[in-house]
């Protein structure tokens, strides 16, 4: 049964609205089917998690028939709000593969024999992004002549960036839920508890809590929560867990990750395992200024390089600029949808931050800095989600900024 | 019954409908309400022939053959009438005659994956039928 949409739920989000908005940015672009491959683009018009390769196929008119490997399709049939007919499998059975079953589908379901076919493709930092392979996009022309291929993911990039009622509540409660993680790791590791336990398993204690508290993963597509400790916390960024064990006099790093109706929790956190020395605590205090300070400076109207350059002359005047690395924000929104801001794929570095987005209210990022000294072995992440409103933000995870010395 | 009918002839047909009828309980066709219907293509009069099979509410009540447009159903399988007529003697299964392309379908698979098992137990009682091929 699919879910039904209730209109009072906190957590609606007026699924069959974006399907409209993105026909109507087909039409305007004379686009007409539209092709969706990437996780983000699922989530945002399935509203349902598919791991799994899938494709949604989205008509100029009426709805959009999502087809996805066939173990996982009665799943998905169940959370999403689509309805059985417009849920469908392929298999590696005669017709039903990928490319039978989505060209099939486009040329005699929908009767469309021909003209601009929207696709998507592009660059990810992380590797299940879902843009078209190569061979699915020259299988698809083969199988579908007459169509003629547009690259067309900014349509859904550009509806998904500004954040509805819906989905910012769902951020609020996956964040709740990313704070719990947290603070059973904290109880976890205080009064010697850390000894002996491992970047993985801390990671895992993180996760039952957040599991417990109403979370259904920890990213697959980011190696799940991400810990680091000693060392390998020297490039300012945590990586997925080792089983490195958790060592008196070094630093840590906890980024959990929680998913809640498809919104992403993370929060990084860091910790000084004691004794901690001197130089530990002033570069883990300047770290901590230093989030205060842009988490102060988030508003609607300033952009990615205004914030790095708050940021970077502070760093100047406290000296550890050289410590610093220039940029303090991903993007973030349902799941599959992470690191790029900006709706139009039009910033100096392809695929990247644009520096100069200029955020409006209702926009999302995560805060996310890093502090690395790697020649020290030591390093800081920071992560949170923030909400973008007219003259500041909300930041979602409230677990307190701080970088303590436990032990 | 001893005498052997024609393959998709129309007697064929007839008995078809009676025995899936008689020998599959409501419950053992989960209930189901569908119609589907094979393709045989370089059938050995040259024509394309079709089968319709159509179920409401758990019971089989029409199974047609003929050739030219065949009725509208919710699923169809298309395929060498040879390919059919093994799976009806029992010397290939339906399964893998769809895992190596032998037949291809056309249908919501979400759904027919449902549908799998009745399918199976409507091809069993088929293959029962004494038929000339």
């Amino acid at each position: 049964m699919p879910r039904l949409l209730d209109l009072k739920d906190p957590y609606y989000i007026d699924n069959p609205g974006r399907v409209k908005a993105i026909q109507k940015m087909m039409q305007q672009q004379g686009i007409d089917v539209y092709l969706g491959s990437r996780i983000r683009t699922l989530s945002f018009i399935t509203d349902a998690f598919c791991p799994w390769r899938s494709y949604i196929i989205v008509p100029a008119e009426g709805l959009p028939t999502v087809f996805t490997f066939i173990i996982d399709a009665i799943r998905l049939g169940d959370e999403t709000w689509l309805d059985e007919d417009h849920v469908r499998a392929y298999a590696p059975l005669g017709g039903m593969d990928q490319i039978a079953a989505v060209s099939d589908f486009i040329r005699d379901d929908l009767g469309i024999a021909g003209g601009r076919l929207g696709y998507e493709d592009g660059m990810s930092t992380y590797t299940p992004e879902g843009n078209l392979t190569h061979y699915e996009f020259m299988k698809l022309q083969e199988a579908l002549p007459g169509f003629d291929f547009v690259n067309a993911h900014e349509i859904v990039d550009t509806l998904s960036i500004i954040k509805d009622q819906g989905t910012i509540n769902r951020f609020r409660e996956a964040s709740r839920i990313v704070d719990e993680g947290h603070k059973a790791a904290r109880a976890t590791l205080e009064n010697g508890g850390f000894k002996g336990m491992t970047e993985s398993v801390i990671g895992g204690i993180g996760a039952l809590a957040m599991r417990r508290a109403g979370s259904v993963s920890e990213w697959n597509f980011a190696g799940l929560n991400e810990v680091s400790c000693g060392y390998r916390t020297g490039l300012g960024a945590c990586t997925p867990p080792t089983m490195r064990e958790i060592k008196a006099g070094e630093p840590l790093m906890l980024d959990f990750h929680s998913m809640f109706k498809l919104a992403l929790g993370d929060h990084s956190h860091n910790y000084l395992i004691a004794p901690a020395t001197k130089r530990q605590r002033w570069h883990a205090d300047n770290f901590t200024v230093l989030v205060q300070l842009v988490l102060d400076s988030y508003r609607a109207g300033t952009t990615p390089a205004e914030l790095a350059q708050v940021m970077m002359d502070c760093a100047e005047t406290r000296g550890c600029a050289d410590f610093v690395v220039p940029g303090c924000e991903h993007g973030i929104g349902l799941f599959g949808d992470e690191w790029r801001i900006g709706a139009k794929n039009d910033g100096p570095i392809p695929y990247w931050t644009d520096p100069d987005h200029v955020y409006r209210v209702n926009e999302m990022v995560i805060c996310a800095m890093q502090y690395a000294s790697p020649g020290e072995g030591i390093g800081f992440r920071y992560e949170n989600p923030v909400l973008i409103m007219k003259d500041s933000c909300e930041y979602l995870s409230k677990y307190p900024l701080a970088i303590e010395e436990i032990g | 019954m001893s005498e052997k009918l024609k393959y998709l002839s129309q007697e064929w047909a007839a008995e078809a409908l009676a025995r899936l009828k008689k020998e599959i309980p409501e419950e053992k066709m989960n209930n189901i309400s569908t119609s589907m219907t094979d393709i045989y293509r370089n059938c050995p009069d040259g024509k394309e022939h079709f089968l319709y099979i159509q179920a409401d509410n758990g019971v089989v009540t029409r199974v047609e053959v003929g050739t030219g447009e065949p009725p509208k159903a919710e699923f169809t399988i298309t395929g060498d009438y040879e390919v059919f007529a093994r799976i009806s003697r029992a010397e290939i299964s339906s399964q893998r005659a769809l895992m190596t392309g032998k037949l291809r379908v056309r249908g919501n698979m979400a759904k027919a994956l449902k549908l799998a098992s009745v399918a199976d137990r409507m091809n069993k009682v088929l293959s029962q039928i004494p038929a000339i091929y």
